[in-house]
């Protein structure tokens, strides 16, 4: 019987092990996307990027397209726009696995682009470290804080952006909104971007309604933590059967997953709200307006076109460049929302801008 | 007959009526959680349990598919494009349904009929489906409307059962049911049934007594692809309401898991989709109440953990078909 055994172990261990990587089979094997454009006048291709009349902008995507709908999309938008006003080429690349972001950023420091942008927290040390390796190519690494102690060269900076003050916006107006005092959150993987979000949200939240509750859930797994959408839409009709009538689903596709969950619900848009995140998603994801309030933004888009033409002019002077954050138009719920929460979200949000009100959100 | 039933099945009758008692306990104690607890539990096993079903068949019929996952990659992509594209639900059902079939076919052929290697031939299967639903797909569409959901008369009445399963379900949570009890009642109490497990057991011995080992793989491994194409579909149009690529995550590899948990029969995989659905809910639901203030990554092992100790202790117990993963060639045994 001992050959049973192992026929039976031995195809649940397979099956248990693929199970765990099911999330990277959805990228690897497919090769690296890339696409190039050029503004008139400017370049038509890389191959005289070494030269100084030649401005070259590059991007590499964290493990996300460029038409995810949020966070690597608006980066690319904000790249483009960037090309255009500085009369430049750009090309990007998409990354397919988080091994290849060393060999995805060395396709554009062998042909000597001038800049280049990561896009993502995860690419962090693998951006450092080429900025130490490539003194001849600026980067900007979006979301990625650097420690000042380790990363000393001037060629890099970190864009980062205030998303405790887009989630506490958000959760403030979320605490107005409620009426049973209950909150939830859907988030992707618990990186510092996203905890900023959540922890600002729910110390917003608070602020405005001290009766509030939030429950608060991230994905557990690393490799498809932004993009399963089903598991987001179970967390959130789980939390919606638990009584919260506010979610702010904040993931890529996973947070997207509970807005739709949301928008398919009895009430939504009546007593049940949701709020999306990182870009304006009443317009990236039509199938959440019917309960889109409003999106807990980060002006990534502006951020990264400023940066580059920054960039033009020489190395950074600081480390970390803040970008802005802010919220969504209201759209269609610019009736349901009583004007008096419009009042004081909007007070809230000009306090923070103005610096005299901080969200006390610490890592 | 009863009473020889009884004796047989003891140990399963006793852990089945503990867990029940457990399972009504916490819903009423809990009221407050318990029921949204299980919902989710639910929600989570329906295409593991439809899934797994893809995958019962064709082991017992002594073909192994590890392509389920690329399956219900394609079914979803195929099930929302064509719902999107058409503007009816139903188009979009079928297409996907359609597609499973499909893949199930190309499966069949490649392994059965060409005898390429089973493994392999998923394998490849789960490629293409990758590879096929990234390229054409294209964002920003929406499914012209929502599943129906609907209420079982008079089972929905039912406290804690009725809530989950019968009470603003939808049809491919009840086929999930419906599939489970069929397949079963089919596989072991049926010509076919009997047909198949020979089969899968011993073909030369089913080839003497004068059935076609090759056909039959092939019209099983086909059919369960519509199963895998309901799974699929589920996910893109009735869990959530949007393909995107690689959404499967992976559920077509934990169905095989669970698969072998259920000892390749139907109703035990269903149970044990549903106890990994619960074990999910209750992962995240430690997670959110922050009673417990654990790092989510370590709670959302739990799944993983538990399936681990399951599958260990099962390990000893439970036998794959005998003749799974090796094609049958006449006269050659």
């Amino acid at each position: 019987m001992k050959s049973t055994r192992y026929l039976v172990a031995a195809p649940a261990a397979l099956a248990l092990a693929l199970a765990g990587c099911g999330g990277s089979t959805g990228t690897t094997d497919t090769p690296a996307a890339s696409g190039a454009s050029s503004a008139a006048g400017a370049p038509a291709d890389d191959s005289n990027c070494a030269d100084a009349e030649v401005f070259c902008i590059g991007l590499v995507t964290d493990t996300g397209k460029v038409d995810d709908k949020s966070f690597n999309q608006s980066a690319h938008e904000g790249a483009q726009a960037a090309a255009e006003e500085t009369q430049g080429f750009y090309k990007y690349v998409e990354t397919q696995d988080a091994k290849d972001y060393a060999s995805n950023i060395a396709q554009f420091t062998n042909k000597k682009y001038d800049v280049l942008i990561t896009v993502g927290f995860l690419m962090t040390d693998a951006t450092a470290q080429a900025a130490a390796e490539n003194p001849q190519t600026r980067f900007i690494g979006v979301d990625q804080g650097y420690d000042a102690k380790k990363v000393t060269v001037k060629n890099v900076t970190g864009l980062i952006f205030p998303e405790d003050q887009a989630g506490y916006g958000a959760g403030y107006l979320a605490g107005l909104m409620t009426k049973t005092n209950k909150l939830g959150q859907v988030l992707g993987l618990q990186i510092p971007p996203v905890e900023k979000f959540a922890k600002g949200f729910e110390a917003g939240a608070k602020a405005a309604n001290p009766a509030v509750s939030v429950t608060t859930v991230y994905h557990p797994a690393a490799d498809n933590a932004f993009n399963d959408p089903v598991w987001g839409a179970g967390e959130a009709k789980k939390q919606l059967a638990q009584g919260a009538d506010v979610i702010f689903g904040a993931g890529g596709n996973t947070g997207n997953g509970a807005l739709q969950e949301v928008a398919k619900t009895a009430g939504a848009g009546t007593d049940k709200f949701c709020i999306g995140v990182d870009t304006d998603q009443w317009d990236t994801v039509p199938a959440a307006q019917p309960c889109l309030v409003t999106s807990a933004m980060k002006l990534i888009n502006e951020g990264v076109t400023d940066t580059v033409v920054q960039a033009k002019d020489g190395d950074f002077t600081e480390l970390q460049t803040l970008g802005k954050a802010g919220l969504a138009p209201y759209h269609d719920f610019e009736s349901v929302v009583p004007a008096d929460v419009k009042a004081k979200v909007d007070e809230v949000v000009k306090q923070m801008e103005a610096g005299t009100l901080k969200t006390g959100v610490t890592l | 007959m009863t009473t020889s039933w009884l004796t047989k099945n003891r140990t399963n009758v006793v852990v089945g009526a503990v867990v029940l008692v457990a399972a009504y306990i916490f819903y009423y104690a809990q009221n407050d959680i318990a029921p949204s607890m299980y919902a989710s539990a639910w929600g989570y096993a329906i295409p593991l349990v439809l899934a797994a079903l893809v995958g019962v068949i064709g082991e017992r019929s002594g073909v192994v598919n590890i392509g389920i996952e690329g399956q219900m990659l394609v079914a979803a992509f195929a099930g929302f494009f064509a719902a999107a594209y058409s503007g009816s639900l139903l188009v979009g059902v079928l297409a996907g349904i359609g597609s499973g079939l499909i893949l199930g076919g190309f499966l069949a052929w490649t392994s059965v009929k060409w005898r390429m290697d089973q493994i392999i031939a998923g394998v490849v299967l789960n490629i293409v489906a990758t590879g096929i639903t990234s390229f054409y797909y294209t964002p920003g569409q929406v499914l012209p409307g929502l599943m129906p959901s609907f209420d079982v008369p008079v089972l929905s009445s039912i406290p804690l059962i009725g809530d989950v399963f019968f009470t603003g379900t939808s049809i491919f949570a009840t086929l999930a049911i419906l599939a489970a009890i069929g397949v079963h009642i089919a596989l072991f109490h049926s010509r076919w049934g009997l047909r198949t497990r020979a089969v899968g057991e011993y073909p030369s011995a089913a080839d003497t007594a004068g059935i076609n080992v090759e056909w039959l793989r092939i019209v099983n491994v086909t059919l369960a692809g519509s199963l895998a194409g309901c799974a699929g579909v589920y996910l893109s149009m009735d869990a959530s309401s949007s393909f995107e690529r690689g959404m499967v995550a992976g559920r077509g590899f934990l169905a095989l898991a669970i698969m072998i948990m259920g000892a390749w029969r139907p109703l035990r995989a269903f149970v044990m989709a549903i106890f990994f659905g619960f074990i999910n809910a209750v992962a995240s639901q430690l997670q959110q109440s922050g009673n417990i203030d654990l790092p989510p990554q370590l709670t959302g092992t739990l799944p993983f953990v538990v399936t681990i100790i399951v599958l260990a202790v099962a390990a000893g117990r439970v036998r794959a078909p005998a003749a799974v993963g090796q094609p049958y060639v006449k006269g050659d045994q």
